[in-house]
């Protein structure tokens, strides 16, 4: 089987692609939203793999087959040396940038259809029922991720680029 | 400053900013393992967050070295309902990982 470092590093790989065709969806006003927030979700899945697949004292095919949370990643991000130096003297501004990444990481990581299906059915890929009717993710304005293109929203996806950057630095490839 | 002293001081510095930034953190468990006294074993963080998301399992998070705290890091979070099923159910923590062996920081009073 691969080592561990392939697997980090092929879901680092493929989250970053993901993370630009996101750049590239939401730059187009004409396509549905669904389908950036769909590789939205995916690039963020795929980059708290990655940081979960270092953890050397977890089994690796177990981590493979297991969903990994978006929201538990970032709270763990924000905790990170990285954003330590990032924020340095800023304590206060990143207490309130916390408080929303956390809330929207939430929200994106129910954008899998697989997370939290019968509480928040709006995921980003199949239709779901409301109602008598069946929503089309296409036809849907996600307004609960209204946020993302707040200034504080923004910050989010910033985090979001800061990981997966890291993950391909120098020192982040040492980790093994 | 040895490896380990050093490795304390920062786990130390990096708890003690943890505390400063989310309001919700209760307490932190510094997870002591064999590789404790090494440069390569990374500090390993279980932090209990009111704040965090109820997913049922830890699942640790690993870092790279900053010019500050210059040791990989390895960051789980759970929630203090959590705690108590780990504590209950002590397989559920990762592999290596007891809460009998480590250092326990509670919040400082404000």
């Amino acid at each position: 089987m691969p080592s561990r470092e392939a697997w980090a590093a092929a879901f680092a790989a493929q989250s970053r692609s993901d993370w630009q065709v996101y750049g590239r969806l939401a730059a187009d006003d004409q396509i549905p939203a669904c389908h950036e927030l769909h590789y939205l979700q995916m690039a963020c899945e795929k980059i708290a793999k990655a940081y979960r697949c270092r953890d050397t004292t977890a089994h690796l095919e177990d981590l493979l087959k297991r969903h990994v949370g978006f929201a538990k990643f970032m709270g763990s991000f924000l905790a990170s040396p990285s954003i330590k130096e990032a924020y340095r003297g800023r304590d206060a501004q990143l207490r309130q940038v916390a408080k929303l990444a956390r809330a929207l990481a939430r929200e994106v990581e129910k954008l899998a259809p697989a997370v939290d299906r019968a509480g928040s059915p709006e995921n980003a890929e199949y239709p779901w029922e409301a109602g008598e009717g069946v929503i089309p993710p296409c036809q849907y304005s996600y307004p609960r991720l209204s946020l993302l293109v707040s200034p504080g929203g923004r910050t989010l996806l910033k985090l979001l680029a800061r990981a997966i950057q890291e993950f391909h630095s120098p020192s982040a490839l040492a980790i093994g | 400053m040895s490896a380990p002293h050093a490795k304390d001081a920062a786990a130390r510095r990096l708890i003690q900013w943890h505390f400063t930034v989310e309001p919700e953190l209760r307490e932190v468990y510094r997870i002591v393992m064999d590789d404790e006294g090494s440069q390569e074993g990374p500090i390993r963080l279980l932090e209990i967050n009111a704040a965090t998301v109820p997913t049922g399992s830890v699942e640790p998070f690993a870092f790279s070295p900053t010019e500050e705290i210059p040791f990989r890091t390895v960051i789980a979070e759970i929630t203090p309902e959590e705690l108590e099923s780990v504590q209950a159910n002590p397989e559920a923590l990762p592999k290596g990982w007891s809460l009998s062996r480590a250092e326990r920081f509670v919040r400082p009073k404000s």
